[in-house]
């Protein structure tokens, strides 16, 4: 406990963070998770950490989208209608989300390559990357399902179009349309069934894995481009 | 590098303050990218959802149109067969995307730098330019 010698707010701001410290221990994990050291010669082009932003970005207007949005085919185009038109910002709010949504995927490939090119998905990185590749299928699945909510032509027949590609596999590939459409065509039951994987099973299943993602990073450290992965083998 | 970092412990930079810094300022350009494309190219938004009406040009999102134009082209395979355009249309796709998140498990050389890895270099190279081909020949389409 720090000595206390006069009652300025920064001194019971102080005593109030040591209090709580006392009692949820946080602070030795933030110390523990930031102080760390990164190879002088590691380029990551803050590829990866960029496309967290961009998601953190498409958590925030997302949510505000939620507020006004109505996932039924009758009230679905109208409720986007209103946010464009009648929502203050709705209109930037929207469109925020929707270039997050491409820029996400742009910078999730850019990462990717990155990774590759440095060869930072070497041992002892085989888990990093797996969860790398979940977290790319979370995000095209994430593309996939939200260009069908604003329930407008481009919207349905794109997924009509998107969802042929899976119905192409062999065998179980009209099991795995109807599966996804929730019946022979689009339907109502279609968006219910985006709207749903969308606001709640992909965010739910992005945060874990992006979770993971991050404390094995943390774990292991940053690959130095510049040295092989194990020294000398190469020689 | 300069002579007077020798040892490997100077070869270190701590991530706190440095790196987290610098990720900001590039969260902060992408921040004023994203807020500029946004004013600039508003999200549209087209008539309203017609299960009757099929629009001229109907395409899946960019980022999967790639594998719908290889769907579509692999249509010249029909020679090996009646069901062969679609199979190999479907499972070349599926068997790339295994090959890529099973690539630690394959490529185990120990060589790092990109520079001594020609092979891996050239072989990224070519899957860009094809899918990047493939993603304007299904625009233009």
């Amino acid at each position: 406990m720090r000595v206390i010698r006069s009652w300025t707010p920064m001194h019971l701001a102080q005593l109030t963070l040591d209090w709580i410290d006392e009692r949820i221990g946080l602070r030795g994990l933030i110390t523990a998770s930031l102080h760390v050291t990164i190879p002088r010669s590691a380029h990551t082009y803050y590829l990866g950490g960029i496309t967290l932003f961009f998601f953190m970005s498409q958590a925030v207007t997302g949510i505000l989208l939620s507020l006004y949005y109505r996932a039924s085919p009758e009230s679905a185009y109208d409720s986007v209608l209103f946010i464009m038109n009648q929502v203050n910002f709705g209109w930037l709010i929207r469109s925020v989300h929707a270039w997050g949504a491409n820029l996400m995927i742009v910078f999730c490939i850019l990462h990717m390559l990155r990774v590759v090119v440095q060869g930072a998905y070497k041992a002892p990185r085989e888990v990093t990357w797996l969860a790398g590749i979940a977290l790319l299928f979370v995000t095209l699945g994430f593309g996939f399902t939200g260009y069908l909510l604003p329930w407008d032509q481009r919207a349905y027949w794109a997924t009509t179009v998107g969802t042929e590609i899976p119905g192409a596999v062999p065998f179980i590939g009209s099991f795995l349309r109807d599966l996804m459409r929730g019946g022979a065509d689009v339907s109502a039951v279609t968006l219910t069934r985006f709207f749903g994987i969308h606001m709640l099973v992909l965010p739910a299943s992005l945060a874990g894995v992006l979770m993971a993602h991050l404390f094995i990073i943390h774990q292991q450290g940053l690959a130095d481009p510049k040295e092989d992965e194990t020294k000398g083998a190469a020689k | 590098m300069s002579q007077l970092e020798g040892t490997s412990e100077k070869k270190l930079l701590p991530f706190w303050p440095h790196y987290v810094l610098s990720e900001f300022i590039a969260w902060y350009v992408m921040l004023g990218i994203l807020i500029t494309l946004s004013a600039l190219f508003p999200a549209g938004l087209e008539e309203q959802a017609d299960a009757f009406k099929t629009p001229a040009h109907v395409k899946p999102e960019w980022y999967f149109l790639a594998v719908y134009q290889f769907l579509k082209v692999a249509s010249i395979f029909s020679f090996l067969g009646a069901e062969a355009p679609k199979l190999i249309g479907v499972i070349a796709p599926g068997i790339g995307m295994a090959l890529l998140a099973l690539l630690p498990f394959i490529d185990r050389g120990p060589k790092r730098p990109a520079r001594r890895r020609p092979l891996m270099l050239l072989l990224v190279i070519v899957i860009v330019l094809v899918f990047i081909g493939l993603t304007v020949w299904g625009q233009v389409g």
